[in-house]
Formats: C-alpha cells, sequence, structure tokens
C-alpha cells in the first residue's frame, strides 16, 4: 500500500542520514551511559541495591535517551524545509507518523543494545540467561515509547518551549509503558518465580495496541495548519 | 501566471494555500476541478511547489534527494530519470556528492530538479530567481517554457524581474492580501516604475 | 464582570447552600468513625472531589470528540474551563488525602492506586493546560487540546489498571467495601453540593471564555 511505501522511504532516508552522520546514535548512547553511571554513584557501592533496582533505573535511562532523540524526529526536517516539505507530497500524511515511528523505534532498540549490557555490567546483574525475555521486553516497551513519543513530537514540534512540553505530556501518558517495562524487567532478572512478568507484558502490548490505533487515527488532525 | 507583489503581500501565502500546505480559514478554491479544502490530495497529486527553501536534505547527495522525492511521490524511483533530469539543471557532475557542499544556486536547481522528476499539472514557482546568477536564471526561463508547451500551468511569484515574468500570459498584482487579476491585454510593464536597481523593478 | 445570569445565581445559591448543609452534616451531625476518628469526616470532601476530578475530566474528553467531530470552538470552551475547574478539583483531592493520611497511616504519600492515578491526572491536565497557553490562534489551540485530551483520558483507565496491578500483585487494596447508611448519605449529600459547585463555576467559567473569545477576535480586526 502507499502509505508504506512511503513510511518506508522516510524511514530509509532517516536511516541513511543518521549513518552518515551518526549524530542521534552518539549522543545517545554516551547520554544514556552517563545516566546509568549517575545512578551507580547515587546509588553508592550496594551492590545488592543496585541489582534489585537496575530494572527501574534502566528503564529511566531508556526514558531520556529516549525523549533526546524523539525531539530531533522532526528536527532535522527544519533545514529542508520542515515538516512543510514531508505534507506536501500527495498520498496519506500518515506515511509520515509511521516513517517517523519505525526510525525511532529502530533507533532506540540499537541504544538499547548497547546499553542494556553495559547497565548488566555496572549494576552486576547477570543478564545473558535471560536475553531473549530481555529483549521480549525490550521491544514491547519501546514500540510503547515510540508510539506516543513520535506522536507527541509532532505536535509540540514548532512550539518554543518544545523541550519542556513534550516531557510534560509524555510522560504521563508513558505511565503504563514504564510500570510495564520496569516491573517486567525486574521480575525477569529475579528470575520470576510466579511466571508474573506475563501480566505485565499483557499490558504493555495492550497499550501498544491501543496507542497504534489512536495514533495512526489521529495523526493528521495532529498536522493540521 | 505571475504573481507579483512587494514583500509581504502574501504571495508565499497564496501559493502555500494552493498547494494546500495551508488550510483556508474561510471559503474555498477549485484547482483542476478538485476542491482544495475537501480535496487536498488530489490537488496535492497534480501540484509541485518550489519554495525559497526548498525540501532538500543536506546529508543526500543530489541524486539520493531526487530518487526520495521521486519514493515521497509514490513512484518507482528510475535512474534514467533521475540521470536525464539531474543533466537538464547541469548538475550532472555532482550527482553523488553531498548537498551540504552545494551552493545556493545548486540547491536551487536541485529543488527545481524536484518537480521535473514528477508527472505535474501545475508548478507553482515561489521567488524561482532568487540565488541564482545568470546561467541558472535563464535555466528558470527555459524550464518555464518547456511547462508551458507541455501545458503545464505556471503560477510564478516573483518581486524580481526576468524574462517569465515579461512572457507570462495572465499578471496578478497582490498587495496586502489584496489580489488584482490584470486583463490580458495589459502587460507588467505598465505598471512598473522606473527606478530601483538594474534587473529588480519596484512594484507599489 | 457583568452581573450574573439568572441561571448562574440559581446555581450559586443551590450550591452554597448543599456545601453548607453537607460541610455541616459531615462535621458534626455524623457519628464519628470507630477505627479512625474524626479525621475520617475528611472523606466527606475528599471522595466527592475526587469523583469531580475525573468527571471533569470525562468532560473534557467528550467536548474534545465533540470538538474534532464539529469543529464548534465552542465545545472546546467548555472543555477548557473543565480542565481548569478539574486541575483544582485534583489538587484538591490530593491533598486532602495527604492530609487524611498522615494521621491515619503516618504517611503523606501512599502508592495507592487511585491516589496515584489521581497524581497522574493532575499532570495530565496541567500538561493539557500547559499546552494551550502556547497557541494563540483559537482553531489551533482548540485542535491540539482536544488530542492531548483524547489521549490523556484514553490513557486514565489503563494507568489505573497498571498501578492497581502494580499495588496488589504485592498487597491488597487498602479500603473496606461495608458502609453505614448515614455515612452513604452524607457522602451522597456532599457529592451533590460539589456537583453544583462544578456546575455554577463551569457556566461562569464557559461564559468568561465566550467573552475572552470575543475579545480575542475583536483584537484581530483592529491588528
Amino acid at each position: 500500500m502507499s502509505v508504506f511505501r512511503r513510511a518506508w522511504a522516510i524511514v530509509w532516508k532517516d536511516l541513511l542520514i543518521e549513518a552518515r552522520t551518526k549524530q542521534s546514535f552518539n549522543a545517545m548512547v554516551f547520554f544514556a551511559a552517563l545516566v546509568l553511571f549517575i545512578f551507580s554513584f547515587a546509588l553508592g557501592p550496594d551492590t545488592e541495591l543496585l541489582r534489585r533496582v537496575s530494572g527501574g533505573l534502566l528503564w529511566v535511562g531508556i526514558a531520556f535517551t529516549g525523549i533526546l532523540s524523539l525531539s530531533r524526529t522532526y528536527q532535522n526536517e527544519e533545514t529542508s524545509g520542515g515538516l512543510e516539505g514531508l505534507r506536501a507530497y500527495p498520498g496519506d500524511v500518515r506515511a509520515i507518523y509511521l516513517g517517523k515511528l519505525m526510525g525511532n523505534i529502530v533507533l532506540l532498540l540499537l541504544v538499547e543494545a548497547v546499553l542494556i549490557p553495559a547497565a548488566g555490567i555496572l549494576f552486576q546483574a547477570d543478564l545473558w540467561p535471560h536475553a531473549l525475555d530481555l529483549a521480549v521486553v525490550s521491544i514491547l516497551g519501546t514500540i510503547g515509547f515510540s508510539l506516543v513519543g513520535t506522536f507527541y513530537a509532532a505536535l509540540t514540534v514548532n512550539l518554543r518551549a518544545r523541550e519542556v512540553m513534550l516531557p510534560l505530556l509524555l510522560f504521563p501518558a508513558l505511565v503504563p509503558v514504564l510500570l510495564g517495562a520496569v516491573n517486567a524487567t525486574t521480575l525477569v532478572l529475579e528470575g520470576d518465580p510466579m511466571s508474573e512478568a506475563a501480566v505485565w507484558l499483557r499490558v504493555l502490548a495492550s497499550f501498544d495496541i491501543i496507542f497504534f490505533v489512536i495514533c495512526i487515527w489521529i495523526f493528521p488532525i495532529a498536522l493540521e495548519e | 501566471m505571475c504573481l507579483v507583489g512587494p514583500n509581504g503581500a502574501g504571495k508565499t501565502t497564496l501559493l502555500k494555500l494552493v498547494a494546500t500546505l495551508l488550510r483556508p480559514s474561510g471559503g474555498d478554491a477549485r484547482l483542476l476541478g478538485h476542491s482544495l479544502r475537501d480535496e487536498p490530495d488530489e490537488v496535492r497529486k497534480r501540484t509541485g511547489l518550489l519554495t525559497v527553501r526548498g525540501f532538500l536534505y543536506d546529508d543526500l547527495t543530489a541524486a539520493e534527494n531526487l530518487h526520495f522525492t521521486m519514493r515521497m511521490a509514490d513512484l518507482r524511483p528510475d535512474r534514467d530519470t533521475i540521470g536525464r533530469v539531474l543533466e537538464r539543471i547541469g548538475l550532472a557532475e555532482v550527482a553523488d556528492n553531498r548537498m551540504r557542499t552545494f551552493s545556493t544556486g545548486m540547491r536551487k536547481r536541485l529543488a527545481l530538479g524536484q518537480l521535473l522528476v514528477r508527472p505535474i499539472e501545475v508548478a507553482l514557482l515561489d521567488e524561482p530567481y532568487a540565488g541564482l546568477d545568470s546561467q541558472g536564471m535563464r535555466l528558470v526561463d527555459e524550464v518555464v517554457g518547456e511547462f508551458k508547451a507541455s501545458g503545464t500551468t505556471v503560477l510564478l511569484a516573483s518581486h524580481q524581474d526576468g524574462e517569465a515574468v515579461r512572457l507570462a500570459e495572465r499578471t496578478g498584482i497582490l498587495r496586502k492580501g489584496h489580489l488584482e487579476i490584470l486583463p490580458e491585454s495589459e502587460t507588467l510593464s505598465r505598471h512598473l516604475s522606473v527606478g530601483g536597481p538594474a534587473g529588480a523593478p519596484e512594484v507599489e | 464582570m457583568e452581573p450574573k445570569t439568572g441561571v448562574e445565581r440559581i446555581l450559586g445559591a443551590a450550591a452554597l447552600v448543599t456545601m453548607l448543609v453537607g460541610s455541616a452534616v459531615g462535621l458534626f451531625l455524623v457519628p464519628q468513625d470507630a477505627a479512625q476518628g474524626n479525621v475520617q469526616r475528611l472523606m466527606y470532601v475528599h471522595v466527592p472531589a475526587a469523583w469531580l476530578a475525573f468527571m471533569a475530566f470525562f468532560i473534557v474528553f467528550v467536548m474534545s470528540v465533540l470538538y474534532l467531530i464539529q469543529r464548534d470552538v465552542r465545545w472546546d470552551r467548555v472543555a477548557a474551563a473543565s480542565a481548569e475547574i478539574g486541575v483544582v478539583f485534583t489538587a484538591l483531592t490530593l491533598l486532602l488525602g495527604m492530609m487524611w493520611g498522615k494521621p491515619t497511616w503516618g504517611v503523606w504519600w501512599t502508592w495507592d492506586p487511585r491516589l496515584t492515578t489521581t497524581a497522574i491526572l493532575l499532570a495530565i491536565y496541567v500538561g493539557y493546560l500547559a499546552l494551550r497557553s502556547f497557541a494563540d490562534d483559537e482553531e489551533k489551540r482548540a485542535r491540539w487540546a482536544s488530542i492531548v485530551g483524547i489521549i490523556g483520558f484514553a490513557n486514565v483507565p489503563i494507568v489505573y489498571m497498571s498501578v492497581t496491578w502494580w499495588r496488589t500483585l504485592h498487597q491488597p487494596p487498602s479500603s473496606p467495601r461495608s458502609v453505614a447508611p448515614e455515612i452513604l448519605w452524607t457522602l451522597m449529600l456532599n457529592l451533590a453540593a460539589f456537583t453544583l459547585v462544578y456546575a455554577y463555576l463551569m457556566v461562569r467559567r464557559v461564559r468568561l471564555a465566550r467573552l475572552e473569545g470575543e475579545l480575542e477576535k475583536r483584537m484581530a480586526y483592529n491588528a
């Protein structure tokens, strides 16, 4: 379908630019590492404590890093005429949302691929045996984060106080994602004796589906001039 | 048709309205039988917009920019077409250079190229002469001529003089948001005042 | 401001009367709670405030949907008014909740699902109002606000369920279900009182919004 083809063109363009400039990826990785580092300092040398809260710390790190890249989602359109340029093309504007969404998900997942092992080292949590489960949580959580994030980034793209408004709008909306991801991660790392993680995965999945439908549906209205 | 008017008259706004980038706050207009308000997508399929800044990505090459334009217009990017257009706009040698290295004039040409890779029925040109040297300006005139010959309608907004401005079949003067379309018999030269630097006639 | 209209007078009077009666009953007439003592009387304001906070947000949601369908800015004005009043009720709920919590459980804050959801509700409201302040154009403001209003509201049930799961997987929910009839009646009375206060404030606020809208339009013409 035309929408997907055009969305794919946007993903191609964004990832190509990113691969060439590596602007976002590098900044995100450094920033995330810094955040995790600071957490380690703040919580002190109590390794037992660190291991227990590693799930939460990891996702706070991912959330802050994600916000960083979100506000830049539409920023590299700035020099090229802004979102106007993309809107001038024929076809459903939802292609823009889909394209930016997929781009954000891929970028964030790549950062997480570096970040999660780093967290494992910093917080002395043994991650390898749970790698697959962690990957599932990571994917579901990242999708949820990017869904609402990409949407609100479009809404706030032209605001003067964008850096403040985006987190302000985004964080209350992301509470289910954060709760789900943090709890699922923590349970997975603890070995999940009672298989509780499945409940949280279901929360994440439902959130993802519900907001995918809502955001895609409403997106054209968010872009109207 | 040529649109002239001083800065701030609303030429860009008018072009953007026709390109359906702006929603009319009241009333409606029809382009090629389609309503701007209710069928913007149909309008967009048939129009191409050339803006002052252009919709180009610094970190892509010239060829890649055109490639992207074709994909966004839902066309299969075809190397021959891209090559042909690059030849036409004189950028064939720098096809694989990133746009970051381009001068203003080269960017303007590439933006013009974006209109040439798609089949459009209406070309909306906003200040096409800005930033171009005499060779570039001649290119614009030639392209406008080619559009005319192939039946593509051209709506050109400029506050600069150029061959195309003088060759326009109809002229509209835009002042503070009010548009006056000159009757077919009148040409622009009657409304230009004498004075101002050569090549940049003042319109009152 | 112009003198109150007839509707406003009646609503205002009714609100005042019921609030006075409700407070009197809640404070003096209803017997003290056996377990928690007089502090428990805070429930008569805390619970209605919470109800109204959520109802106000529901109204924001409905108005947002109506606006997007009909594009009539009047719906948006009602939404904004409801959001403003809703913020007040939400903050009140949290404050009263904390006042109730300290003597009862010894802590200023608990991660009780309802309290937590209310706190998040406050954040969503504040975001909604902040976003509105950034749009000068009435139509753009209404559009943005409606989107945030809809998404925000859609999130509330999910947030509530998530937080409830979060707490109940590890501890059962707190408040008991069996209530003595006079307590129930007092609660209903205060709920009615709060609803009337909401209605009164809404009517006045919407009227003010309409005047503001007309002023905006006139200023735009003169510019």
